[in-house]
């Protein structure tokens, strides 16, 4: 134990360098700095807005409409006794981002039911989703509008009758059912809250694995460039307890990198849309938990378990692919296979349903051991716990395999003379 | 008095290439035995196997009567391997790297201190151990490296290639360094080319080529032998 610690010791520290520090303050950083930005961002833009109108009718109906986006949280900078062609170059040269422009004989219109359009002309000064946002308020207004004046058009013709039920005369109600609980609610709004719950997961699946594999391969890679690794095998420790101390010591600064990184990267999604996740939280707390679409103390068990065997079967791989390196350099090339592992099933998750897939395909995701990370939490909300657990133990027992093989290779000459280049094969004989 | 390495028709084929086809030596206590011959003969195949980092294809290796296959792990505590392009931790200061080596080996922080005390002794770096390995020269990281493999005072010191890359007075010191452990009860195996250090350091001498041994004896037997002034000579007449 006293070996393994000194060695565990060594490999951590040999990890937590001043560039992973720095890197990773910087990370953290420039996380912090763009969510403060578009945070304020998001403020300008959802906050009071100026546009310009030109408003060349003067009705009741036209000053209506005007008012109606006061109420909106616009501030309208009035052009007035100004042509259509001055009015636009005018805006031109303000701060607004857009210009209104209603005709002449707007409101004469209106009661003729031949309206003439008003004319919204945007300012393009980015390209930001933001920026477009407060054309896309107007239009909003406007459509408001039209249903009072239709309505109030209906109400005058058809007392009687309401007009809501004149203008959508088949109405709906949407129900969802999730195995025996039912709740009141849109099948997509569901499917879109239960994957932006689970946004996260492929996230710091990828962040983990990525930083972790990436040290351990660089931890054993850097043992045979640096011509180390001859001596440490040598030394009076057990093998196993070598690779025991670089997975422990990867996977322990990969998680508290990931851990920092996740940090960050939630500084950052807060400052892009805090207010709008928080209102959807709020609608839809209560809609998911009738649904038993939630993770309870036992659902977050499990995911974590699914997440660590899956952070343990990479650095296993991690591990091999590492001997199979000749120097640092080809030790990052061969992380790609890896990667890609973790990529697959992730695209897949986003558009395919695992249910429905071929079987060979289903075969083909289900053999990926980083698929059921993403599949548990499904499963979990569907009680699929046979697939949960199967997965479970898949995992297990291919970390098994993967480090009984890697202990395997590190007690024999393959430590020393197995090398996987490129389109050359090489022996070493002295 | 017991051998404290015995090797008997060691053999060791990567698939269908032969790099050891069945030697036989010996080592006894206190004694340096020397492996030479030309590149590729067989000779840092030989060491590693005995370092234990690699499995012979057949034969037999008795390290102070313990089968080395069986028992590697003990076989580790009592031997030290310096390989020939062996490289420190370069992050490390020197100091720090002799602590990090000295504690796989020592029971208590006593034994780890005397390990280092020694191991600092012996590479005379003084103030120099204080700082990286990587700001080191060769020579520097050589000395270090000996002084690793020599500090637990091992039962066997396997030197591949000790002095190689090495100035004149570095060489030199290396060697007396190696000389006075010896007396001390260490027993060295070691491969060289330089033929002046095997005669220096050498009681015993195997040349080896194509994994085999051609001949062995002392370096005085063999000059004798082979009508030679000098191992040189030795070397030259036996692989004709």
């Amino acid at each position: 134990m006293k070996r393994f610690l000194n060695l565990l010791k060594k490999e951590i520290k040999d990890l937590v360098n001043v560039q992973l520090v720095v890197s990773l303050a910087f990370t953290l950083l420039l996380f912090n700095f763009i969510g403060q930005m578009s945070r304020k961002e998001v403020q300008k833009a959802t906050g009071v807005q100026a546009i310009s109108a030109l408003d060349l009718d003067g009705s009741i109906s036209s000053r209506a409409i005007l008012a109606g986006l006061e109420s909106a949280r616009f501030k309208i900078e009035r052009i007035e006794g100004k042509s259509k062609e001055q009015a636009i170059d005018i805006a031109r040269g303000g701060e607004s981002k857009l210009l209104l422009v209603i005709p002449s004989g707007f409101g004469d219109s209106l009661k003729d039911f031949k309206p003439n359009p008003i004319e919204t002309y945007s300012y393009m000064r980015s390209f930001s989703l933001i920026g477009a946002r407060g054309s896309a308020i107007v239009r909003g207004v406007l459509s408001a509008l039209n249903n009072v004046l239709s309505d109030n058009f209906l109400k005058e013709k058809l007392p009687s009758l309401d007009p809501a039920s004149l203008k959508t005369p088949i109405k709906s109600k949407d129900f969802v059912i999730v195995q025996d609980r039912m709740a009141e609610a849109s099948a997509s709004d569901i499917a879109g809250l239960v994957s932006s719950q689970s946004l996260l997961i492929p996230v710091v699946l990828m962040m983990i694995v990525m930083s972790s594999s990436q040290m351990v391969i660089s931890a054993v890679a850097m043992e045979k460039q640096n011509k180390t690794l001859e001596t440490l095998l040598t030394v009076p420790i057990r093998r196993t307890s070598i690779i025991t101390a670089k997975m422990f010591a990867a996977g322990l600064v990969g998680l508290t990198s990931a851990g920092i990184y996740m940090v960050g990267f939630k500084s950052f999604m807060g400052g892009i849309g805090r207010d709008d996740l928080q209102a959807a939280t709020s609608q839809s707390v209560a809609v998911m938990r009738r649904l038993g679409l939630y993770f309870d103390t036992s659902g977050y068990l499990i995911l974590g378990a699914a997440l660590f065997l899956a952070i343990l079967v990479a650095l296993a791989m991690a591990m091999i692919l590492g001997v199979l390196a000749e120097d640092f350099r080809s030790a990052q090339s061969m992380l790609m296979p890896l990667m890609f592992m973790v990529m697959i099933p992730y695209f897949l998750s986003l558009f395919a349903d695992i249910n429905t897939v071929s079987l060979p395909v289903k075969i083909f995701i289900l053999a990926i051991p980083f698929s059921h990370p993403f599949l548990v939490s499904q499963n979990l909300y569907l009680g699929n716990f046979g697939l949960i657990f199967g997965g479970l133990a898949y995992m297990l027992v291919v970390f098994t395999v993967l480090v009984v093989f890697a202990a395997r290779v590190f007690s024999t000459d393959r430590i020393l003379t197995m090398k996987l280049r490129f389109g050359k094969k090489r022996t070493t004989v002295a | 008095m017991d051998n404290v390495l015995t090797v008997r028709g060691l053999k060791k084929s990567y698939g269908p290439q032969v790099a050891l086809a069945g030697i036989d030596f010996e080592v006894l206590p206190g004694e340096v035995f020397a492996l030479i011959g030309p590149n590729g003969a067989g000779k840092t195949t030989t060491l590693r196997i005995i370092a234990t980092l690699l499995t012979p294809t057949g034969g037999e290796i008795t390290f102070l009567n313990h089968d080395l296959r069986k028992e590697p792990d003990l076989v580790r505590e009592r031997i030290s391997y310096l390989p020939e392009e062996a490289g420190a931790y370069k992050n490390m200061k020197g100091l720090d790297y002799l602590h990090f080596m000295a504690k796989f080996y020592a029971r208590t922080p006593e034994e780890e201190k005397a390990f280092v005390d020694r191991a600092v002794e012996i590479t005379e770096l003084g103030d120099r151990l204080k700082t990286k390995v990587g700001t080191y020269s060769k020579g520097m990281t050589r000395k270090i490296l000996l002084a690793r493999a020599l500090m637990t005072k091992p039962v066997l010191a396997i030197l591949d290639e000790p002095t190689s890359g090495l100035d004149v007075l570095n060489a030199l010191e290396v060697r007396e360094i190696v000389r006075r452990y010896v007396k001390e009860g260490t027993s060295v195996l070691l491969s060289s080319h330089n033929m002046l250090e095997i005669e220096f350091l050498s009681d015993r001498v195997a040349l080896i080529d194509k994994g085999r041994i051609l001949d062995s004896g002392t370096p005085g037997e063999l000059k004798e032998k082979h009508q030679a002034k000098n191992m040189e000579e030795v070397f030259r007449s036996s692989l004709r």
